[in-house]
């Protein structure tokens, strides 16, 4: 077993509970889901809606437990939510009740760090993110682009060996979105990490990961892997790169193959 | 909400406090009609002085009830009692709800009682209060704390489980542990429902005292406004009465400023 | 069967066994003579009573007043309330003239007022009914007004669009539109009403379930205060269920009712 992996997933399968009346079965969400993430690298998860990829990162994440098979990072098994596997929420989460600067400082805190130690570094982090000037605003003072800038602080705060992101630019708007992502992987670059990153945008995925799972419709499996091949830079020319504009036409006849599949499959 | 914008304009432009002052009686001129059309009733002879009396009559019995002291004693004694028993209540009903929540075994224990309680009506208890605690202040305490308990644990349940669960996944991958969960995130994220259902039990702890107050008897506002009653003097009765209504007016109006003060974070920019 | 349902059913159970727990207990410890059964008579004494005044029919008498008291004030104060909550959404001098009074007496303790009513109207079914009705009217006007008032534009421009005059507006739009907010005035206003009509009939007399009790407190029956706070806890379940009931009823195509 090499030391070079991020996250390993072997076998792992996983079903929600049904209701009672339609679906008293539950669902499968995932099913024999294998993937071997390395370290330090930018991982997309692409897939359409309800395919269970949010599924695959919660349970990376520790949130839900795992049923069968196993999940692992270098810290050993995967048995609950911890701070070396930070997560970016597609809704933001922050703690509406908290400035920007307590939000960052937040998981620093539970570090037992001491208090004006948490401080250095929560600015600092929200420097990285450019939100300086906006320590003391709340959350619903900010845009949505500033308030997921704010998420990412707090997540990057920690300092996590592997960060999750759940679809985290989706209620964006597309100039934001645009913004962010060229941010991210500036970020990114500075301070290498594993990322797992969610998404259902195929360029979004193209332009950020360098490598791509697609999953397949309902029960969720991982399709096809793609190595992205773009280099470590990303920029506005990145877009108009002859290989990022095939990759992205290839990689959207894989993932229209599953949305159909899914969207003819019912609710 | 003409008034309120005007307010608002008034505050911008700073010359404001004459035209803040107009929108202000502009807003109130259908009390002060109401007020007029009372005297005047009363005046005109269409109902008895005893039935209506006219606003000075209630005001010179207002100022005698000050003066004699009578009016503030029992005030004193109702507000305290109300107090006690929505304070008590909030702390007992903020714990029960958010364990309640997030413990299923306080859930399976709790549930059913609530389920028996919450739809009661809470005045039903008065004749059991008197049993149990005799005429004194326990009885109306206890009241008072029963009436309030159950909307501040209803709140501060729902308000628990609507807490948005990514939230509560966020501070636990920041390395919060359970204990820091239920204080740090569920407590302040429900505070928005808790403090709604604080100020139902506001009403409630006006109600019951009130109430209370009227049927076991011996001192109190509501024993005032029976007594004052009962002995013909209706300029009086109807002085306290307006005494009880503006307090709660006013004892709701002050939560409703606290709330928004507390809950500043909720405000969009 | 789902392992979610079956969580489901072994809490309920659970929690009936709770309930099973306490009164067995409350039974035991009275028996036994733990607690004075003065203060806390044996459940199976209040049953008993219970069981006596249905064959007497004295429980459907005190009932029956009570719940028709309530929901006369209750309906009276919903006829009033619910036109005006509207009107002052849609008119701007019916809303200057009306939203001061209801904000101020909205938060008032009406049950403060109970003595005019008695000084007014006696202390029969009249007054009563109109403290309940004054009690209930509050509540249904504020959910009412707000919940008009804050409806969404869209369906109005659309409606509007596709040619609905101003009346169709109200009675096909705004009205379904408010409705959620109306219903739940008027879940606020009725506990209200069922609070004031116990309270008015322990301070007027006249029979009813408020009357009854208080007539037992005072002759230091507990087994017949009992009795009448069972027949109050079961009348005010079944009113709020009926309220519950109507409001899925009425609000089908609410997503409130498909969420579950």
């Amino acid at each position: 077993m090499t030391a070079d992996f991020g996250i390993k997933i072997e076998g792992v399968s996983h079903a929600y509970p049904g209701t009672q009346g339609l679906n008293a079965a539950g669902t499968l969400a995932l099913k024999q889901t294998d993937l071997l993430i390395r370290h330090h690298e930018f991982h997309a998860l692409l897939g359409p809606s309800g395919c269970g990829k949010s599924t695959l990162l919660y349970l990376i994440g520790g949130f839900i437990p795992v049923q069968t098979g196993s999940i692992s990072t270098q810290k050993g098994p995967v048995t609950a939510p911890g701070p070396d596997r930070s997560i970016v929420f597609q809704n933001f989460a922050l703690f509406p009740w908290k400035t920007v600067l307590e939000n960052v400082m937040y998981g620093l805190q539970k570090k037992g760090l001491p208090e004006a130690e948490c401080r250095d570094i929560a600015q600092a982090h929200i420097k990285l993110v450019q939100l300086s000037g906006f320590e003391q605003a709340y959350p619903s003072q900010l845009s949505g682009g500033m308030q997921q800038r704010a998420a990412i602080a707090r997540t990057l705060a920690v300092d996590p060996d592997i960060l999750l992101m759940d679809e985290p630019f989706g209620a964006l708007d597309a100039q934001t979105r645009r913004v962010m992502q060229e941010e991210l992987r500036m970020i990114w670059k500075r301070r290498p990490k594993t990322v797992v990153f969610v998404t259902h945008d195929v360029h979004e995925a193209v332009f950020l990961a360098d490598r791509i799972s697609i999953m397949s419709a309902r029960p969720g499996r991982i399709e096809h892997q793609i190595d992205t091949g773009l280099g470590p830079e990303r920029d506005e020319s990145t877009l108009t790169d002859r290989r990022f504009v095939e990759l992205g036409e290839q990689i959207w006849r894989l993932v229209r193959e599953q949305a159909v599949l899914a969207s003819r499959g019912g609710l | 909400m003409a008034a309120g914008d005007m307010r608002s304009v008034a505050a911008v432009d700073g010359r404001g406090s004459l035209v803040a002052v107009v929108a202000l009686c502009v807003r109130y001129l259908p009390v002060l009609i109401m007020l007029a059309v009372w005297e005047l009733v009363g005046r005109s002879g269409l109902v008895s002085q005893q039935m209506l009396p006219g606003i000075g009559a209630i005001a010179a019995a207002f100022l005698d009830l000050l003066q004699s002291g009578e009016l503030v004693v029992n005030a004193w004694r109702s507000l305290s009692r109300a107090a006690t028993g929505l304070g008590l209540a909030v702390l007992v009903g903020m714990t029960v709800g958010l364990l309640m929540a997030t413990r299923p075994l306080f859930r399976t224990l709790f549930n059913p009682l609530v389920r028996i309680l919450y739809p009661m009506p809470k005045s039903a208890l008065i004749p059991l209060v008197m049993i149990w605690f005799g005429l004194g202040d326990a009885s109306k305490i206890f009241l008072i704390f029963l009436g309030c308990l159950l909307p501040v644990i209803v709140s501060a349940y729902n308000g628990a489980r609507g807490v948005n669960p990514f939230i509560v996944w966020s501070a636990t991958s920041l390395g919060a542990s359970k204990e820091q969960v239920l204080r740090e995130i569920i407590l302040p994220a429900a505070l928005p429902d808790i403090l709604a259902g604080c100020r139902t039990a506001l009403a409630f702890s006006f109600i019951l005292m009130v109430s209370s107050e009227f049927v076991i008897a011996k001192d109190g506002l509501g024993f005032l406004i029976g007594s004052l009653g009962d002995g013909g003097n209706y300029p009086a009765m109807f002085a306290v009465i307006l005494t009880v209504a503006s307090t709660g007016f006013v004892a709701d109006r002050l939560f409703g400023s606290f709330v928004s003060h507390r809950l500043r974070w909720k405000e969009q920019a | 069967m789902s392992p979610l349902s079956l969580i489901r059913h072994r809490d309920r159970l659970l929690q009936a066994l709770v309930l099973v727990g306490l009164v067995s207990v409350w039974e035991l410890s009275s028996r036994a003579g733990w607690v004075h059964p003065f203060l806390l008579p044996p459940p199976s004494d209040v049953l008993a009573r219970l069981f006596a005044d249905m064959q007497s029919g004295a429980v459907f008498v005190d009932l029956g007043l009570t719940l028709y008291r309530a929901v006369t004030g209750f309906v009276i104060a919903a006829v009033l309330a619910v036109p005006l909550g509207i009107l002052m959404a849609r008119r701007r001098g019916v809303q200057w003239f009306f939203d001061p009074l209801i904000s101020i007496g909205f938060p008032m303790p009406k049950i403060a007022f109970v003595p005019i009513f008695i000084l007014w109207f006696d202390i029969y079914d009249t007054s009563k009914v109109i403290m309940i009705t004054f009690s209930c009217f509050f509540p249904i006007v504020t959910a009412t007004y707000s919940g008009t008032s804050h409806i969404d534009k869209w369906p109005l421009w659309s409606a509007r669009s596709l040619g609905a005059s101003e009346s169709e507006l109200l009675r096909e739009i705004i009205l379904p539109l408010a409705s959620p907010a109306i219903l739940t005035g008027l879940q606020i206003a009725l506990p209200v009403g069922m609070i004031t009509t116990i309270v008015t009939e322990m301070l007027m007399g006249g029979s009813g379930v408020g009357g009854a009790m208080i007539a037992a407190g005072r002759f230091a029956d507990s087994v017949g205060v009992f009795a009448g706070i069972i027949e109050i806890a079961i009348l005010g379940m079944v009113v709020i269920r009926a309220l519950d009931w109507l409001r899925a009823r009425l609000l089908v195509w609410h997503p409130e009712n498909r969420a579950h």
